[in-house]
């Protein structure tokens, strides 16, 4: 859902194309083929409609009430803002929650873009093989949440664990890691940090678009590696970066499965791993209060929007269209 | 919200037919249709149940193991032969989800006529009116409970109703590494040791051998309760707390001074040993000498050590424990086949080829005479050695409490946390304590 909630910067609409032409077509077509149209597009109408349309708009009338699942709707009672009052005010868990996700998302979103970007620069090279690397380092972020990778890194981050085994040849003594609360999160941090495949590639395809001639230029005027990079390729990359950004700080935000796998569904060891998403899901399914749930999954999204909206209004410092034409 | 107050496809305006309003129209159309369309399943489902050719088929979801899904078919296919009428729809998977599961299909409005619940989750039910009440039916003797202990048959009791009937009891119990403590000379635990003895005998097992005596249970609620009882407290009392900040600060001092004795495990192994499943419990992975289970984990324990298990109860007096109901059968207030559905429960727990076939998987069958039958033919060491110590514990078992009320799931999650804070160091005992108090308050308040 996320995803179609980000534009992709990098297709962005250079705005040369004519208005009133556009109208004209689109005014021509609309009498033969409007109707097949909406014929063709009903599967996905109906899906919308359905499946996320519908569902939200119960969901924000739910979080003003005390659903609780199993009670019938006809007999739910409205509650007003309470589920949001007692959020903001007098649940601890929802603040610590809030910090958990916030916590999380600073720190791995940007050292994974930064994996993500580092790899796609080594992998830019055509060197042989390299193929084969780019296969490898995709293939964590193809598995993506997915429960086996996540008890995968559980018992290999156990006091047993492989990760400490390779410590112990070092002489270094490892950690309980996933069962300690001062590392839970911080091994959780680390899973997301090495599923970096996925920007990687879309770091690639972009620095395959940054036109060589620029380099030559850069190198003609006199400018080492390190120049080249933050003066051209860094500018030339930068829609590929924000796209990158926004998708992975929400991917980020609405991390669940690995945390919940890792402690059981409870957040736990000491609530250290209490993603919001799993307070959340501990709020409506274990608890009961479908409706507090509700309210919490609104204020996610206003949330999430949000930031996103912040992200979109600083990018007119940074991001730099190659066409020129809007900037 | 409800779908009745939705525009739906109005009759077409019939002065012009302009594009604009077609195209209006085939929108209002298509979300008449979305609007509808679940009605349309909803009167599908009405037409399936009233399909009345004598015959009933009950839908019935339960939790647990292979194993358990092959008895539980077999005894529902023994019911089909003797009632040929009544036809199941099984439904069955692990308990991950399995309560995830059940609330969403009651939300849909589709639960099974028949399910199983545990004490967690019992009162949560019963208070909001899913659950049948199976009194009336226990006082017009299609539901025979005659041979019932009767503090099983309570546990089932929320606000007066008989919620659920116990599929099986089971209680607490203690397991210790026999060949552990035999290989070092140590002595085992007894029934009716005193806390502090247990720890001390625990601090001892360490120091010998290297393991920790003991798994601190101070963040599992099923000792806590225990513990409490025998301090004359209880969980619950009414839909109040039974017990202050005073009670749980003692209780986590208790584990305080044993971890400090190196009686106990290390934090983290603590923590590992509360989170995982049964199979990874810290005696069976010799983490720890002992672990604080229920006694008919007993056989699923031993099949994952090849060291020999005792079991005993917990510590202090043991008529602190008491006959728990290890789950229950309850129906679905609103089903359809209620009748059919008791009739189901009773052939469960009465019927004596029924009974036999499905053992002591639910814990020990409810029914006493039959509990006899089954403990005399069984062949598995550890289930004998269960079902014997729970026969010896059961002339001392005291009344068994009321069942958790509402939001308990919530308090032992809270007791979880506040017991790691506290054996993690987080917190002093006191400040633990006067967290959960407080948590616990919040979380049955609300």
């Amino acid at each position: 859902m996320a995803l179609t909630t980000a534009p992709d910067p990098t297709r962005r609409d250079t705005g040369s194309v004519r208005p009133d032409a556009t109208r004209r077509g689109t005014g021509r077509i609309r009498h033969g083929e409007g109707l097949a149209g909406y014929v063709f597009l009903s599967p996905w109408l109906i899906g919308l409609m359905g499946v996320t349309a519908l569902p939200m708009l119960l969901s924000l009338y739910l979080s003003f009430t005390n659903y609780d699942i199993l009670t019938p709707f006809s007999e739910v009672e409205w509650v007003g803002l309470a589920n949001y009052e007692r959020m903001f005010t007098s649940d601890p868990s929802w603040w610590h929650s809030v910090r958990v996700t916030l916590s999380f998302a600073l720190i791995a979103v940007p050292l994974k873009l930064a994996a993500a970007l580092g790899v796609a620069l080594l992998l830019n090279r055509a060197w042989r093989g390299v193929g084969l690397f780019r296969g490898l380092f995709y293939l964590p972020s193809l598995l993506g949440g997915s429960v086996a990778l996540a008890i995968v890194w559980v018992n290999m981050f156990n006091r047993e664990g492989a990760f400490n085994s390779f410590l112990a040849v070092f002489g270094i003594q490892g950690r309980p890691w996933v069962n300690d609360p001062d590392w839970a999160l911080e091994t959780l941090m680390v899973l997301a940090i090495w599923q970096f495949g996925a920007p990687m590639v879309i770091f690639l395809a972009g620095l395959k678009q940054v036109p060589t001639e620029l380099y030559e230029a850069a190198s003609v005027d006199g400018a080492g590696r390190f120049r080249q990079f933050v003066n051209v390729t860094l500018p030339m990359l930068s829609p590929v970066i924000f796209f990158n950004l926004v998708l992975e700080t929400i991917n980020g935000f609405q991390g669940f499965t690995a945390a919940f796998v890792l402690s059981n569904g409870t957040g736990g060891p000491v609530d250290s791993t209490l993603m919001y998403t799993l307070n959340l899901y501990i709020a409506g399914f274990t608890d009961l209060e479908m409706g507090y749930a509700s309210a919490m999954a609104w204020v996610f999204l206003v949330a999430i929007a949000v930031i996103t909206a912040v992200f979109f209004g600083t990018g007119r410092f940074w991001v730099h269209y190659s066409d020129g034409e809007d900037r | 919200m409800h779908p009745a107050t939705h525009p739906t496809a109005s009759a077409p305006d019939g002065r012009t037919y302009r594009t604009p309003l077609l195209r209006r129209r085939l929108l209002r159309g298509l979300l008449a249709a979305v609007v509808a369309l679940p009605l349309v399943g909803a009167a599908a489902a009405c037409g399936d149940d009233a399909a009345s050719d004598g015959k009933t088929k009950i839908s019935i979801f339960w939790w647990g193991g292979e194993a358990r899904a092959q008895l539980t078919e077999q005894a529902l296919d023994l019911y089909t032969q003797k009632n040929p009428d009544v036809t199941f729809e099984k439904t069955w998977q692990a308990n991950q989800g399995y309560f995830d599961k059940l609330a969403t299909l009651t939300a849909g409005g589709n639960p099974p006529d028949l399910f199983q619940i545990d004490d967690n989750f019992l009162a949560e039910y019963a208070a909001r009116n899913t659950t049948l009440d199976l009194k009336p039916y226990q006082d017009a003797g299609d539901l025979d409970t005659t041979k019932f202990p009767p503090s099983l048959l309570q546990y089932g009791v929320v606000d007066g109703k008989l919620a659920g009937l116990a599929a099986g009891e089971n209680t607490q119990g203690l397991v210790y590494n026999k060949t552990l403590l035999d290989k070092n000379g140590l002595p085992e635990p007894t029934t009716g040791m005193s806390w502090e003895e247990h720890i001390a005998w625990a601090e001892q097992v360490s120091k010998k051998t290297g393991v920790p005596g003991t798994q601190d249970p101070s963040a599992d609620y099923k000792a806590f309760w225990v513990w409490l009882r025998q301090q004359g407290k209880d969980l619950y009392t009414g839909s109040e707390l039974g017990f202050t900040a005073e009670d749980v600060t003692r209780w986590f001092e208790l584990w305080k001074g044993a971890r400090d004795r190196g009686a106990t495990p290390t934090p983290d192994v603590i923590h590992e040993g509360n989170a995982t499943d049964i199979t990874k419990q810290l005696v069976v992975t010799g983490k720890s000498a002992t672990s604080w289970v229920w006694v008919n984990q007993m056989p699923e324990l031993k099949k994952n050590t090849a060291d020999e298990l005792g079991v005993i109860a917990y510590p202090g007096d043991p008529s602190g424990q008491w006959a728990r109901a290890s789950m229950y059968w309850s129906v679905f207030r609103g089903s359809k086949n209620a009748d059919a559905a008791v009739d189901v429960i009773n052939f469960l727990a009465n019927d004596p080829e029924a009974v036999k076939l499905l053992g002591t998987d639910r814990g020990l069958p409810s029914n006493l005479d039959l509990r006899r039958v089954v403990s005399d033919d069984t062949t598995d060491e550890a289930m004998k050695q269960s079902i014997a110590v729970e026969t010896e514990l059961a002339e001392t078992f005291g009344e068994s409490p009321q069942v958790p009320i509402k939001g308990h799931s919530k308090v032992r999650a809270e007791l979880t946390k506040a017991g790691e804070n506290a054996q993690y160091g987080r917190a002093t005992p006191a400040e633990a304590a006067a967290q959960f108090v407080a948590a616990c308050k919040a979380a049955i308040a609300s």
